[in-house]
């Protein structure tokens, strides 16, 4: 090999085209999805906060788990759900779905809610609810600080929700003994610790797309919240704690393993980049 | 071919053509994008109604005789007002009770937010009565100093106002660029997690193409431990 065909090897290592980086990451994932190769799952401290917050919510109080997602996240925030209720069915606490920002949620989180449900035996009006999509943003929370049945109205089936079983002794924000947020949509953690755990000092708990997660932290460090799920990560750590290994988990094995081929990617574009520059005597500074 | 199929082809089909984007822009991937946002806006609009409108205000004002109900929509429709050059107060009038509204309760959420996350900042520095020299080390040394030297210097990266000359300006300069490396690493971290949540999404479709698609006809693509 000349130092002419070196040099254009350096350069083409920096100029892989893009659709052999999307065929190869695509490969990688089929693999590990079809044959595994299985990596341990080992809860965070942020992860664990939210189900240890599940198990300490007291008898008689209900949990509000805010459901403000859709199909674009529904691969991060979908098993979030699912192994936040799974939680709250091993603990025996009931809990309320319900819905705020993205209405396509209440149907998705009801089915997955309802799946879990069938698992346990649990009922519904009894066990759990699903109050639905409720328009209105802060208004809603104000409103449900003071007064839930008037706030809710009707359930996801057009029920008034003071019929359901276990709505009856539930009259205001102080009757709910923690929210969890599952949410890809910015903006909405403020008005719940704004409204909600602020004022209200109800315990409040979350489960973030991994985009979103880094600018909540501080919440996490200054206590207004108990715990916090980050991406699909978050979600296979619960449902390590639950013991329900599902979709999450799969995705983080084959996640890992992207990210070997993201990050030997990067480190070859690099390597090219500095041999290139060293040939071309210390290049363009 | 039972309705579970069509809709297990249907999402299939979308998928795949959404992800001919990466190949090129093209109009079946526009096609499928343009039908996703339609069906979004139309489950806002039957979920708006069935969901809250219909049992908070058009049943009230229908079944139980609430008239004055009927007042809500007018109000409202006063912001179609803003096409109209002569009569644009009207449409102000109603969007300074919004905006006053808003603010009154960003207020009201502002010290709830921010507060506690500026008391929190105030980190005990030195041991504390009963603690041994590991405990010092490993909860007071590497996690409370790091967050206060960290906290400090991204701080002084966004103190604009002293000119870095002079014995404290360079000394403030110096910190700023050490504030400047640490908010690289959290861009870098978070970047990261962007790249982690995009993946995610990628697996979450590959996932449903072979396990629930192709595994719906080939059980052993769905017996993979997917």
């Amino acid at each position: 090999m000349g130092i002419q065909d070196r040099d254009n090897l350096w350069i083409r290592i920096q100029q892989v085209p893009r659709h052999y980086v999307y065929l190869l990451l695509a490969a990688v994932v089929a693999w590990q999805l079809l044959f595994p190769m299985h990596l341990p799952v080992i809860p965070s401290g942020a992860t664990r906060g939210v189900y240890e917050a599940i198990k300490a919510v007291p008898r008689g109080k209900i949990i509000i788990i805010s459901t403000d997602w859709d199909a674009s996240t529904q691969a991060e925030t979908g098993p979030q759900t699912q192994a936040v209720v799974h939680a709250c069915f091993q603990a025996k606490k009931r809990f309320a779905v319900m819905n705020l920002g993205a209405p396509m949620g209440t149907k998705l989180a009801h089915d997955l809610a309802q799946e879990a449900a069938r698992e346990y035996g649990a009922k519904y009006g009894s066990d759990w609810c699903n109050w639905g999509y409720k328009y209105g943003y802060e208004n809603v929370l104000m409103a449900l600080g003071k007064d839930i049945p008037k706030a809710v109205g009707e359930d996801f089936y057009g029920k008034a929700v003071t019929e359901l079983p276990m709505m009856r002794h539930v009259r205001d924000i102080k009757d709910v003994g923690l929210v969890v947020e599952v949410t890809g949509l910015a903006g909405m953690t403020e008005m719940w610790i704004g409204l909600i755990q602020g004022p209200y000092r109800t315990p409040f708990a979350t489960a973030y797309t991994a985009v979103m997660a880094p600018g909540y932290y501080p919440y996490l460090d200054s206590g207004q919240m108990k715990g916090m799920l980050v991406g699909a990560k978050g979600a296979a750590e619960m449902e390590a704690l639950v013991d329900r290994p599902g979709k999450a988990i799969a995705i983080m094995n084959v996640q890992s393993w992207a990210h070997v081929l993201i990050i030997a990617l990067i480190i070859l574009g690099n390597i090219g980049y500095l041999l290139a520059r060293g040939r071309a005597g210390g290049g363009e500074r | 071919m039972n309705p579970d199929s069509y809709v297990l082809w249907a999402a299939a089909i979308a998928t795949l053509g959404v992800y001919t984007i990466l190949y090129r822009e093209n109009p079946v991937s526009r096609l499928f994008e343009h039908i996703f946002v339609g069906l979004s806006a139309g489950y806002l609009l039957v979920a708006t109604w069935t969901l809250n409108l219909e049992g908070k205000w058009w049943n009230p004002m229908v079944e139980q005789r609430r008239w004055y109900w009927v007042f809500a929509p007018l109000v409202g429709g006063l912001f179609y007002f803003i096409y109209s050059r002569r009569l644009v107060w009207l449409a102000r009038l109603v969007m300074g009770l919004f905006f006053g509204a808003a603010a009154g309760t960003f207020f009201r959420e502002f010290f709830p937010i921010y507060a506690p996350q500026i008391t929190a900042c105030f980190k005990p520095l030195g041991p504390r009565a009963g603690m041994g020299p590991q405990e010092f080390f490993f909860s007071v040394v590497l996690q409370n100093w790091i967050f206060v030297v960290i906290l400090l210097s991204v701080i002084s990266y966004f103190f604009f106002s002293i000119p870095h000359e002079g014995r404290f300006g360079r000394n403030l300069g110096r910190a700023s660029l050490v504030g400047r490396w640490f908010l690289m690493i959290a861009f870098g971290a978070m970047f990261g997690n962007t790249v982690m949540a995009r993946l995610s999404l990628f697996i979450g479709r590959v996932q449903f193409l072979l396990k629930d698609w192709i595994g719906h006809y080939l059980l052993w693509f769905a017996g993979r431990g997917l």
